[in-house]
Parts: C-alpha cells; structure tokens; sequence
C-alpha cells in the first residue's frame, strides 16, 4: 500500500491581536491508500483545523504537507485549484452546498469545471445511488439536512477524488439520518476502496474506522 | 428597572454596520444638497430681483405699446397727472447703432429715452456719483461702461446717435431697471426725451417700445386703476400692468433655470430615497438573526423599533447637517457659475426660513423611504432563526395602504414645492413610468434569461445568481438606469440645441441682419451693401384669437418657449422660399375663380403647433390697429438651420401690400468684415439697426456652454445617488457573493473562474442599465427636441456608446473590486465566518 497523505511537524497558531493560540503542535500523521481514518476529539479540539490543513484550505504556520507524493504547503491558490478539483473531496458539516444550483447542478459543478462531457449522467448515477433522483431538481433550500449531506457526498465524489474529507458529516444531523450518512461513507469506502478522512467528536461513529487518531491540546494521539 | 434604552446595544449596532451607516447618511445628506442649493438660490434671486418689483419695472402701473398712447389712455393719463393722483413719466426704448463722431467705429446699443422725472422708482447710479437727473439733459447723455469700451471713447467724448451729435456726460454703473446686463443685445444709453425728434430716429414701423409709467400718490388705488386704464386701452395694441403683474424677461429666465434645476433635484431626492431604503434594508437585513435571538428573549417589538428609530434618528441628522452644510456650499458654487448672470448686488442669504422648505420636503422624502425597511422589524418572528435563509417579513394591507398613502403625500408635497401642478404631475408621472417599465423590461429580460439553458458552467452559474430569488438585479438596473437616462436626455438635448444654433453655423448663413429699413431706402440699401439681398417686408401684428377663440395673454406668457401673444412679425410675398416646403395644403395659397388669391395665411408648422392651428382655421389679426380675419390654407416646414431667417405669417401681397412695413434683410458677410459694413449702413441709414449674428451665435455658445456646465453639475448628484445606491447592493450581497466565490474556490475553481463569473454577472448588470438608460433617454430627448423645442434630432450614437462603456467598466470594476480579497485568501477563514 502506498502512503497518500503524509504531514511532518504540522502547527498552526492563530493570533487575536497580541495573543497566540497555538490550536495544533507539530502534528505527524500518515495516511495509506484506501484507509478509512477517523480523527476524534472533543469540541474546539482542533479538527476543523486540521482537516482544513490537510486538504489545502488553509496554510500552516510551520510544517509540511505531502499529498499524492507533491508538497502541497507553499502552493498558490490557482495551483491548488486542481488539487482541490480532483484529488481530494470535501463533506462539510454545514453541507455548504451552492444555493443557486439545484441538486443535479451542485454534484456536476466539479465535473463541469474539468470539462467533462459526462457530468451529467455521472451525476445523475450518483443521485440515484443515494436515492435522490426524484429530487434532482430541487435547490438547496428545498432539501432535509440528511438529503443535503447526500448530495454533498455525491459532489465530492464526482471527480473520483483519490482522497475524501468529511468534517463531522454528521454533526448537523439527527441520529437516523446520521446512520445513514455513515453506512453511506463506509460503502463508498468497500465498494471503491476510497481513502476517507473524517473528524467527529462522536465515540460510536468512530467505531468505523481502520485507524482512529485523538486530538487533545493540539496534540495528536493515536488511539486505535 | 427595566430601562428604556440599552445606549450599549445601540452603540454596537451603530457599529457593526458601520458601512451600509455610512451610505444612509450619504444619501440623506445627497437628498438635501440640490434641494437646499436650488431653493436658498432662488430665494436670493427673487429678494434681489423680483423683490423690489417697482424698481424693477419702473412704476406702480407700467402702460406699454409699439406707438404712442391711444387718445383715450391719453386723456386718462392726463387726468390722472392733473388731479395730482399720479405723476407719469414716459419712456421710449429701443435698439440704434450708435457711431464715433469722426464715423471710425460704430456700435449697436440699447437706447432708452427718457422724460424728466426718471426713474419713478429705484435709482440709476452714474460713475461720477452725482445725480441722474442733473446729468442727463439736452445733448447731454450717459452710456454704459461697453460703449466707451468698445469704441476707445472717454467720458465727455461725442457721440452721434441717428441725425443728433451727444456729449457722453457720465457712465452708468446700475440701474434698477436692468439688474442684470447679460440679457440685452448693447450696452445700455439713456438720453433726454428733449432729444427724442433730433435724432430723427422713430420712424414708421420701427421697433420701439413706449412705456408710460405710472406713480401713484395713493399706492392702495393701483389696482382699481390699473383696472381702469385697461378698459380704456386698445385691444391687442395696449398694454396695462401693475408692477405686481408685470412680467420680466431676466425673472423668467430665472424661473426657467432654477425650475429645471428643482427637477433634477427632484429626481435626485427620489434616487437618494431609494438609497436611503437600500442602505437601510441591507442594515436590517444583516441583523434578522440578532433582531429574532432577541425576541426568542421575550425583548418586544416596540423595544426593537425603539433603538432602530433613535439608530436611524443619529444617523439622520447627521445626514442632514451634512446634507445642509455641503448644500450650502453648492450654493455657493452655483452663484460663481452663474456669476455672469445675476445682478451684482445681489445679496447671498442662508436664513432658517429659506432652508426650510428644502429640509421639510427632503426630510419627508427620508420619512417615508426609512419607513419602509423600518416596517420589518415589527414583524420579525422569533422562527426566522430556526430557517437558514432569510425570510421575507409578511407584508400586510396596513403596509401597503401606508405606502400608497405616503407615496401619494409626497407627490403632493413635491409637486407643491416645483410649483407648477401639470408640469410636476407630468414629471413625477413620467418618472413613475419610466421605473415602472424598466422593472417590467429587466423582469422581462431576466425571465428569458432564465429560460435560456446555458451549456458552459460559467454562463450558466453567472446567469444564476443574478436570478437568484432575492436578488438585487432588478433594483440595480432601475436605480442605476434612471440617473444615467437622466444624464444622456441633458446631454442629447444640450448637443442638439448645440447643434442646430452653434456648431452648424452654416458656411452660407446669414451673418448680419438688417431691420428697420425704410420703404423709400430699399434701393439705397441694396446699392450700398451691392448684392442680391433680398428684402422682406415686415408687418408688425398681434394675434388676436383662433377660430373666434381669444388667444389667452397671460396663459400664453407663463409658456416656456415663444408665445402667441408677442408681437409678430407678418410678411407677403406669393411664393415659398428655397427652403421651404409645404406639409398641409396643396400650394402656399389658394386662388378665387379670376385667379387670384383669396385673403389668406400660410403657417409655419412650428407656430401651427403652439396654438394647435390646422388648416381651414380662421385666425383673427390685428394689424397696427386694422382687424383682419384669414383662413389658413396652407401650412410650411423648413428644412434647413433656424438660423436663417423665417416667417411665422405669410399672406398675399396683394393684401398686405399697402399696410405700415419696414424691410428686413439677412447678409452673409464674412465676420472680419461685419464692423466696416455695419460701420457703412448706419452712416447712411442711421435708423437701420444691425445685428451681428456671428457674434451672438458665438455669444449663445458661450453661454449655452455655462449653463449646461451647471445642469451637469447638478445632474451629478443624481449620478453621485444611483453610485450610492450600486455600492449600497453591492455591499449588501458581500455575503452571498463571498459564500459563492468560497465554494467555486473548495471545488477547484481557480481565480480565472471565479473572475469570470463575476465578470459576466456586473457584465450583464452594467449592460443591462445602460442600455434601458439609452433607451429611455433617446426617447425623451427625441419628443424633447421634436415637441417642445422644435428642432431637428441627431441621436448621438457615439456618446451612447460611451456611456455602455463606461457604466460597464464601472460596475465590473466595482463589482470585481469586492472580490478580489475572496480569491487571493485562504477559503478556511471564510468557511469558519459562514457557519
Ligand atoms: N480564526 C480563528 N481565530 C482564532 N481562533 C480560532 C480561529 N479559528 C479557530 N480558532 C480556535 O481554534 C480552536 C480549534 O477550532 P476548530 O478547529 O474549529 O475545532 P473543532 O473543529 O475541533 O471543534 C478553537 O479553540 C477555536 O476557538
Ligand atoms: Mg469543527
């Protein structure tokens, strides 16, 4: 198996006015192709954080991150655009789906950006996957919380990303959709042998994983 | 204790919004600069003006006609000044070309002849400083400062005017009568009417103007006599006034300007006010959330529009201040501008009293338009937390009731403060309509927009969030295309006006006109200028009614433009000229069965449009005194610059042949030669006046050029609003704009993306605007140009264009400006601000 997703040192600090918050310190993490990792630790621990680090959204104060053999640290942002468009997907808590498209039109838009002639059947093979095909043509606003997550799963799976990020995909859901957000990410996971990342603060959804990490006081410990 | 107001909790939202606080005020103040400015000028211009009207006129009753007084006015004047009740004074004005005493210069002056006893009323004050009546005297005269200027003479210099040599005994530096000196064609003369028959100038026909004036010695009885006179007075020939009554070219050019500048203010308040909604709504919008956590506390709603009304009350009058401040200072700039124009005594005020007009009618504008957002807060429910989008309060009939009502007070409100109830009702109709169809036309277009399936994500996702529900697209085009249709109208109008009387001076036009030529000197004349000028006779009459309807005298003279009850000039001659063509009626006159023409007129199509004349009417003549009853037969158009001259009135000459005329003829004489030849006409005709019209096309430009400079000021403030108004929306969807460009940024769209989709979405804004401003605008401009002034329209393409281009590039660039933060930064930080 090869490594993925490798950080050395990783910290990040964040200054209000004269004071520092150090929220994580020299973080070294190793992820394998076709790993399901599960990072937990209570709230305001530094996930988020970390996840955003991981996935390029955010620059660490010191430290390095290589994903898929390529540094990724000092990239720009228009060099990250690609990375971001195909190598890795990306589940948000607050779904942050794009309000002005329609469910169809959110799960296209990464396949449209790369030009693929395909975005559409590829989009609608996934909304069926995930039993939305009636709503394809609904927007956001018209969705549950528990269909807005599937449709944000869909769209970070679009491009076939080597590497998935889920930040507490559950958090804002209730325990059934909740269960069915899981089954949904750990099938994805089996099925294509997907490289899943995922932060929650839940012990059972934890349960999952292949491997779990702890973040307690910025500091990450394996746990399993 | 509970306390009323939580002076933290306003202090923070005071602060928390600082900027769309910022652009309330701007707007408030924006609403009250050209208001204040406008009204606080025309203040000071009627107090020096108008405000001392006997002065101005010269009496308390002003008798005014082109001949001596008939006998029944005579013989009730006379009575008058020998029972003591009056003493009258009389006056004969008109225009003479005054030459050097050694025939080396020569100058076309305004000369007014006065009795002793002048000025009844007001003063005219002389360079000396003695007084005017010890001066001027048997060949003794005063001229104004231009005379000795442009002829190189000194005081105590001669002068010839007409058969008469003068001493120039003094310069006149003031005189009440005429405030202002931009108006008259020369510089002003007065002379003894002991002079009056030396000079040899009166003649048959000749353009005077007698003046009687009147000075009561019981000033409570002006009003029953001047009732009285007007019986006796002839028709149509004499006229009566009272020094209340009395019109005044300087006032009503006065009027005119500053009515069109309270216009432009007007749509500038109405711009400001849609700010003031704006600005304020995206401040309430903001803080929905806050507004509904607070609630779910059990804070009432009177304990929320509580510290919003005292919030928007700081801001208000923090707007005002500056909107007065900075409104005086407008003042201020447009007497520089206007310097030229306006008497220089004039004194420059800023009382409480002439604000106040212009702050209670802005103010009432601010009132109803913080209403409106102002309305929400009360009907905030404590569920909008619960639901991520922001609601839409519910609006009730109360709401609605409540606009129509305010709405329509205000109308009422503007339209008393214009002060002319069909022209404001028109304005405020016309400007109602035009918002109305550019929200129809952007609906419109929008909705076809949508229907559109755009194959490209880019399109398709700009597309979108300008249809995005709740989106402010439409309000965006509407406020931005109305100041911009509002600018183009100023500018197309000015450039056509420009057009047809500066810049297309033809190179064949008439460069000097002759009046006043005499019957028995045509041949003389002819020989002196040498060349085949043609001399069209001129019949002086008034016109008395159409059709058996009397043409209205005092509607006629409120009109903006030329009027039927001036004087005009008829002429006769059987044919039509080069330029001319017939729109209505198959020959310029119909002939009987001998052959010859019936009594008759031909009209020009400009003056067939002001009294609404078609053929087969029957306008009713009075021709100096002889009543004349003619059918029109046939109506003329011209086809080339109104610069050459052109007759309202054409008859046969059979009937007109032998009626009082002078001769009139228009020379095209290069500009260098035009003081020699003019120089040569009055040595021999000293009653022949002549206008150089090179000279006062330039003249016209010029001031043309002035005035426009100050209607593009003001039309700034409106452009200056509808900006506002665009940075207002543009701050108020920051958020929506930043969350887009955020998840185009997490999905992998690189800059160039995201660019251009905000690119083409303030693309289509920008277009959008400028092209409905354009629309709109040459629209008005056309019926402007072609209904109200008459002239000939150039739609001015290019100037259109530019200004596409330049609405573009400034919504773009405004529009990317905002964005520019979102693609250089890290989107984590953003994420973070969104949950
Ligand atoms: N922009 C910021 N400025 C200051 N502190 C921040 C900022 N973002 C996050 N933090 C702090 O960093 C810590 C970790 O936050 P986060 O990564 O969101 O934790 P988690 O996702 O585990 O709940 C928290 O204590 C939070 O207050
Ligand atoms: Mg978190």
């Amino acid at each position: 198996m090869e490594t993925l997703l490798e950080t050395r040192d990783l910290s990040k600090l964040y200054s209000i006015g004269e004071r520092k918050i150090q929220v994580l310190q020299s973080v070294s993490l190793t992820v394998q192709e076709g790993e399901f990792v599960v990072i937990s630790g209570s709230s305001g621990s530094g996930k988020t954080t970390l996840l955003s680090l991981l996935s390029g959204l955010d620059r660490p104060s010191s430290g390095r991150i290589i994903l898929d053999g390529q540094d990724i640290t000092d990239l720009t942002e228009d060099q990250l655009a690609p990375v971001r468009n195909q190598l890795t997907g990306f589940v948000f808590q607050a779904f942050h789906l794009i309000p002005s498209l329609n469910s169809l039109e959110n799960i296209m838009f990464p396949a449209e950006l790369q030009g693929d002639q395909k975005a559409k059947e590829k989009a609608e093979q996934l909304l069926e996957r995930v039993g939305l095909s009636q709503r394809s043509n609904n927007f956001p606003e018209q969705l549950s919380g528990g269909e807005k997550q599937r449709v944000a799963i869909c769209r970070a799976l679009i491009n076939e990303p080597k590497i998935i990020f889920a930040d507490e995909p559950t958090g804002n859901l209730d325990s059934e959709n909740s269960d069915g957000i899981i089954e949904l990410l750990r099938g994805i996971h089996q099925a294509q042998n997907a490289t899943i990342v995922m932060a929650t603060h839940n012990k059972a959804i934890a349960e999952n994983a292949d491997r779990i990490f702890h973040l307690h006081d910025g500091r990450l410990s394996v746990e399993r | 204790m509970k306390r009323v107001i939580n002076g933290r909790f306003l202090l923070r939202e005071l602060l928390y919004s600082k900027k769309q606080a910022a652009i309330y005020i701007l707007c408030v103040s924006l609403s009250l600069v050209s208001l204040i400015a406008v009204n606080s000028f025309k203040r000071d211009i009627d107090r020096s003006i108008s405000g001392d009207a006997r002065a101005l006129h010269g009496g308390d009753i002003i008798l005014h006609s082109h001949y001596d007084l008939s006998q029944g006015l005579q013989r009730a004047v006379v009575g008058l000044t020998e029972g003591k009740k009056a003493t009258a004074v009389r006056t004969r004005a008109f225009y003479s070309v005054a030459r050097k005493s050694d025939e080396s210069g020569s100058l076309l002056c305004n000369i007014k002849v006065v009795e002793n006893g002048y000025p009844l009323y007001g003063r005219v004050d002389l360079a000396s400083g003695r007084e005017f009546s010890q001066v001027v005297g048997a060949g003794k005269i005063v001229v104004g400062q231009g005379v000795l200027d442009r002829l190189g003479i000194v005081v105590g210099d001669q002068l010839l005017i007409g058969k008469s040599l003068f001493e120039i005994a003094d310069v006149i530096l003031y005189e009440s009568a005429k405030p202002v000196r931009f108006f008259n064609i020369g510089p002003p003369v007065l002379v003894s009417y002991k002079d009056l028959a030396g000079m040899d100038l009166v003649k048959q026909g000749s353009r005077v103007a007698y003046e009687t004036l009147l000075k009561m010695a019981d000033a409570t009885t002006v009003d029953t006599v001047a009732a009285r006179l007007r019986e006796r007075g002839l028709v149509g020939q004499e006229r009566v006034e009272t020094f209340r009554d009395a019109g005044s070219g300087i006032k009503h050019f006065f009027d005119n300007l500053l009515f069109f500048l309270s216009l432009i203010s007007v749509c500038t308040l109405l711009l400001a006010g849609i700010g003031i909604e704006s600005s304020l709504s995206a401040i309430l919008r903001l803080k929905e959330k806050n507004f509904a956590i607070i609630r779910s506390f059990g804070a009432t709603g009177a304990y929320l529009l509580r510290h919003y009304l005292l919030f928007v009350l700081i801001l208000s009058a923090v707007g005002t201040a500056l909107g007065i401040a900075v409104g005086l200072l407008v003042k201020g700039y447009l007497s520089v501008l206007l310097s030229d124009f306006l008497p220089p005594d004039i004194v420059f005020r800023a009382s409480a009293a002439d604000l106040s007009e212009g702050v209670v009618v802005g103010l009432m504008v601010v009132l109803f338009f913080t209403f409106l957002p102002l309305w929400r807060i009360n009907n905030i429910k404590p569920a909008v937390i619960f639901r991520s989008e922001s609601s839409r309060a519910k609006k009730s009939f109360t709401y609605y009731l409540c606009i129509v009502l305010g709405f329509s007070g205000l109308c009422v409100l503007l339209i008393r403060y214009l002060g002319e109830v069909s022209t404001g009702f028109y304005f405020l109709g016309g400007i109602l309509l035009l918002l109305l169809l550019v929200t129809l036309m952007t609906r419109l277009i929008l909705y076809f927009l949508s229907k559109i399936k755009w194959r490209r994500p880019g399109a398709r996702l700009a597309m979108r969030s300008l249809l995005r529900p709740g989106n402010v697209t439409q309000s965006i085009v509407v406020t931005l295309a109305i100041p911009l249709a509002l600018l183009l109208i100023i500018y197309l109008v000015e450039n056509n006006l420009r057009g047809t009387y500066i810049d297309s001076f033809p190179a064949d036009a008439p460069t000097l006109f002759c009046l006043d030529i005499q019957k028995n000197q045509q041949e003389a004349f002819l020989g002196l200028v040498g060349g085949k000028v043609t001399l069209h006779p001129v019949i002086r009459a008034r016109l008395i009614s159409i059709n058996g309807k009397v043409v209205n005298r005092g509607r006629e003279l409120k009109k903006r433009r030329d009027n039927l009850a001036r004087e005009f000039n008829l002429t006769y001659r059987d044919a039509l000229l080069e330029d001319e063509i017939l729109v209505a009626g198959k020959r310029l006159f119909r002939k009987d069965e001998k052959g010859e023409p019936i009594i008759q007129v031909s009209l020009l199509d400009t003056v067939a449009e002001m009294g609404d004349m078609k053929l087969g009417d029957i306008l009713q003549f009075n021709i100096q005194g002889v009543e004349m009853e003619v059918e029109v037969t046939s109506i003329r158009s011209r086809t080339r610059s109104m610069l050459y001259p052109f007759f309202y009135f054409i008859f046969p000459e059979k009937y007109l042949r032998e009626a009082p005329q002078t001769y009139f003829a228009a020379l095209h004489v290069e500009s260098e030669e035009i003081p020699f030849l003019e120089n040569r006409i009055v040595q021999g005709f000293p009653n022949i006046s002549t206008i150089n019209i090179a000279e006062t096309a330039k003249e016209m430009g010029r001031m043309m050029q002035k005035l426009s400079k100050i209607v593009n000021f003001f039309a700034a403030f409106s452009i200056l609003a509808g900006g506002l108004i665009i940075v207002s929306s543009i701050l108020a969807t920051r958020f929506e704009r930043i969350k887009e460009a955020v998840y185009y940024k997490i999905l992998g769209a690189d800059s160039r993306f995201v660019l251009h989709i905000f690119f083409l979405e303030n693309l289509l804004l920008g277009l959008l605007s400028s092209v409905f401003a354009i629309v709109m605008a040459q629209a008005a401009a056309w019926s402007l140009c072609h209904f109200f002034l008459g002239i000939s329209y150039a739609p001015g393409w290019g100037a259109c264009l530019g200004l596409v281009g330049l609405t573009i590039i400034f919504v773009v660039i405004l529009g990317l400006l905002g964005s520019i933060p979102i693609i250089r930064k890290k989107p984590a930080q953003f994420l973070r601000q969104l949950n």
